[in-house]
């Protein structure tokens, strides 16, 4: 079959149309399923695919603030070689790679610690994962207000008791010093995200086999060789997916920084969500703030890439 | 009032007296110098002192329903939209009630308009109105903070609109904010409130600490030396800095001391302002950054906090004694009051203290001149084409006459501002606050010294990031004083560049 496109004339190979057909076929075959889908489709698109491709769109653009959006300025990847190229950029991405990793790793481990300590038959276990989920069921801006209250610098609880314990002669400043801002948001952020590592290994904990780690036990197996032989390799997928949704969810972290310190003192805390934020709405800098998310976008897309093949992979597994 | 305020008040009356005529001087400049059409007014802005302000008081009746009635008949039909930032949780009960009854008094005038009305806090409302204009989906009607209209209106959001288009005439309107809703030529909004802040002291931890408890520090030096001294002594905060990022409260509060020394942000303190020139970085405003780094870091005698606290975060140390000055409004007096009555048991005695010693003054002098922010609010219209729904101009219209009458303006500017309309002044509720509200003509006066930030798109940018940042960058050590003022010029040049 010929093919006629522009000034160039192509021949569909007949595997190729034997393949099209075969889809086509398997499309009509599976129609009501397409259908079913098709209204979540629809609503992807419009409320994710445009948004998406409006902010690739503006990432090409300049708006100055005395312009309206619809007089906005093409400057090609200008936008992207001013923010490559900014010191602000290079900081605020340390902080930004800080900030997940710390938070991913650290919240992950303590997930992992209460998991396995829930995981085992004690009077009260009930209780105590009830309150442990407490942090992760509570809205993020109240807890981030009550933080911030705790933190205080000047009348904060923490600080009060440093002093009336003797550990400090004066409050501790958390969130109005640029050296100890950012691993005092990353402390809530752990406090925060931990139940989740935890209700997700916890339910990783229900499918390793009992049996399994019975039959290691007559064998001789010690606690640790079972934990670690057992116990770990069943709880890899599992880990994975863990560990990639808590980054991806820190890369997108907002409302803890914003709300807790807005990205100060002095950018110490600034990531590069509450920056593209402040760019955006504060400096009104629409299409440097669309090139940033841009960046972002293709940082958490690879994320996504390996969320879902770690996602699919026993699924691809049991189709081989 | 007591007899200590009294005191205060008359010895700050007889200061002020000298002052009255390079006031009135100042006055007279500004009409001269500004460029909009000076028409006769009913308030003689160049005999403007306390004494004047009382003695017209309660001179004019007015009936808002029969003057908006000439407007917009009172029977119209119609719809309109509106956002503002009103009382919150942190205003005194008595703004809160007031808002109540203008929004009654508003249904009753015009039962016939459908009115959606939206409370907006005040550092959101700039950002969630940009947002809606980006997508048409506005108000017919907005508030915003004399910062904030300038930049929509040299977008071509807001249509164009002056008194004269309520019913009112722009002589009866400041001349510093009616340059506020100014841009390229046109008018873009009604003053609906102007004020000053004063600056504000605890009676009590003066003298406590070894000072004169009746006389606040008469210059920004003085509030340096004394501000060390309470911390030094008694072991508390003695000025309230607040420095936080992207809040409107800094820069009300850091701007009168850099204009104080001598500073500025472009030129705004110079008579004829073209906003080309940059002075972050001159020798008056490194001064005054340099103050308040001797505060933070060196004499560590201000809230560690600061650059974390708005204006209301400085309220519960204030009432609890732990803090010892502080620049306000004058409804941060009925504030206390009411933080005072909520108290209970050891806490209540010290807040009734604390409300009993509490003393309003004229912001500090620097070497240059005594400067404090003219503030204020303006009202504007939407376009047609990016309000929600589309504009009902005869609707929104008669909003406007309503929100701005003399009566409404003095109204609803209480215990935190003044009437835009000058009219208001002349009215019973004028009156009416001069008796009841203590301290209120101390911030009145400091309405002659009333510096109006730039009037250009870029303002709330400077304003609220790049002052504040400067702050924080010279307060933290992430640069020194003279880097971090640097630091903010070359930012404030880029952006006026085209950044």
């Amino acid at each position: 079959m010929s093919i006629r496109t522009g000034h160039k004339t192509v021949t569909a190979t007949p595997g190729l149309q034997s393949q099209r057909t075969s889809l086509l076929q398997q499309i009509f075959t599976k129609r009501a399923d397409y259908l079913y889908v098709l209204p979540a489709l629809i609503v992807m698109l419009i409320v994710i695919a445009y948004p998406i491709y409006y902010t690739i769109e503006l990432s090409f653009y300049k708006t100055p603030g005395n312009l309206q959006m619809k007089d906005k300025i093409f400057v090609g990847f200008e936008n992207y070689v001013t923010i490559l190229t900014s010191e602000s950029f290079r900081d605020v991405t340390i902080n930004t790679v800080i900030w997940t990793v710390a938070s991913t790793l650290i919240a992950f481990f303590l997930g992992v610690c209460a998991a396995l300590a829930l995981h085992r038959e004690f009077t009260g276990r009930g209780i105590l994962r009830a309150l442990l989920l407490i942090p992760y069921v509570i809205s993020a801006v109240a807890a981030s207000y009550v933080w911030k209250w705790l933190y205080h610098s000047d009348y904060g609880v923490i600080g009060a008791l440093s002093v009336q314990f003797g550990f400090t002669e004066e409050p501790i400043n958390f969130i109005d010093n640029i050296h100890t801002v950012l691993p005092s948001l990353i402390v809530v952020n752990i406090w925060r995200e931990f139940s989740f590592a935890m209700i997700m290994i916890m339910a990783g904990l229900q499918t390793v086999p009992d049996q399994l780690l019975r039959a290691a036990q007559v064998d001789g197996a010690n606690t640790w060789q079972r934990f670690w032989h057992i116990t770990v390799p069943h709880l890899s997928g599992v880990s994975m997916v863990t560990l990639l949704l808590l980054m991806v969810a820190n890369f997108n972290s907002f409302i803890i920084p914003w709300v807790m310190t807005g990205g100060g003192p002095a950018g110490a805390s600034d990531i590069w969500i509450t920056q593209i934020y402040q760019i955006a709405f504060g400096r009104q800098r629409w299409g440097l703030a669309s090139a940033y998310a841009v960046i972002l976008f293709i940082v958490l897309m690879t994320l996504g890439y390996f969320y879902v093949k770690a996602l699919t992979r026993g699924d691809e597994a049991r189709a081989g | 009032m007591n007899d200590s305020s009294g005191r205060v008040t008359g010895r700050l009356f007889s200061g002020l007296s000298m002052l009255k005529s390079a006031t009135a001087m100042a006055m007279a400049a500004g009409l001269v110098l500004s460029p909009l059409p000076v028409l006769a007014q009913s308030v003689d802005l160049s005999q403007w002192s306390p004494e004047y302000i009382r003695s017209i008081a309660g001179t004019l009746e007015v009936d808002t329903a029969a003057h908006c009635a000439d407007v917009v008949p009172l029977d119209y039909a119609g719809r309109v939209s509106v956002w503002w930032t009103g009382p919150n949780d942190a205003s005194p009960e008595i703004e809160r009630r007031i808002n109540d009854e203008f929004w009654a008094a508003w249904a009753a005038t015009y039962p016939n308009i459908v009115t959606d009305a939206q409370n907006i806090a005040y550092n959101d409302l700039l950002d969630k109105l940009r947002t809606s204009l980006l997508g048409n989906a506005g108000p017919a009607v907005v508030r915003l903070q004399i910062l904030g209209g300038v930049e929509f209106g040299a977008k071509g959001y807001l249509q164009e609109l002056v008194p004269e288009d309520v019913g009112y005439e722009s002589a009866n309107f400041w001349p510093g904010a009616l340059k506020s809703v100014n841009y390229g030529g046109a008018s873009y909004g009604i003053p609906t409130n102007n004020e000053t802040m004063a600056f504000i002291w605890n009676a009590k931890i003066f003298e406590d600490a070894g000072l004169d408890g009746e006389n606040p520090p008469a210059t920004w030096d003085d509030v340096v030396a004394y501000s060390a001294q309470i911390h030094e002594r008694l072991g508390i905060a003695g000025y309230g800095l607040v420095a936080k990022q992207n809040a409107g409260n800094t820069p009300f509060r850091f701007m009168p001391t850099l204009w104080a020394f001598g500073g500025s942000a472009l030129d705004e303190t110079s008579d004829a302002p073209t906003y080309d020139t940059v002075g972050l970085n001159s020798p008056g405003s490194i001064a005054a950054l340099q103050a308040a780094y001797d505060m933070y870091v060196r004499d560590g005698s201000v809230p560690v906090s600061a650059l974390t606290n708005t204006q209301a975060e400085n309220q519960a140390p204030f009432i609890a004694g732990q803090l010892a000055m502080m620049i306000a409004h004058p409804s941060e007096y009925a504030k206390m009051v009411d933080l005072a009555a909520a108290a209970t048991g050891a806490d209540q005695e010290v807040a009734n203290e604390v409300v009993a010693n509490m003393r309003y003054g004229l912001i500090p002098e620097g070497p240059a001149r005594r400067a404090v922010v003219f503030g204020g609010s303006n009202i504007h219209i939407v376009q047609d084409e990016y309000v929600d729904g589309g504009l009902d101009e005869m609707a929104a219209k008669a909003l406007i006459c309503f929100w701005t009458s003399p009566e409404w303006s003095t109204k609803l500017a209480w215990t935190g501002s003044n009437p835009g309309n000058l009219e208001g002044f002349r009215t019973e509720w004028m009156a009416e606050r001069l008796d009841t509200i203590k301290f209120l003509d101390v911030t009145t006066s400091m309405l002659p010294n009333g510096i109006p930030f730039p009037v250009i798109p870029e303002a709330p940018e400077i304003m609220n990031i790049i002052v504040p940042d400067m702050l924080q960058n010279a307060l933290t050590g992430a640069m020194t004083v003279e880097e971090a003022a640097n630091d903010a010029a070359a930012k404030v040049e880029a952006l006026l560049g085209g950044l």
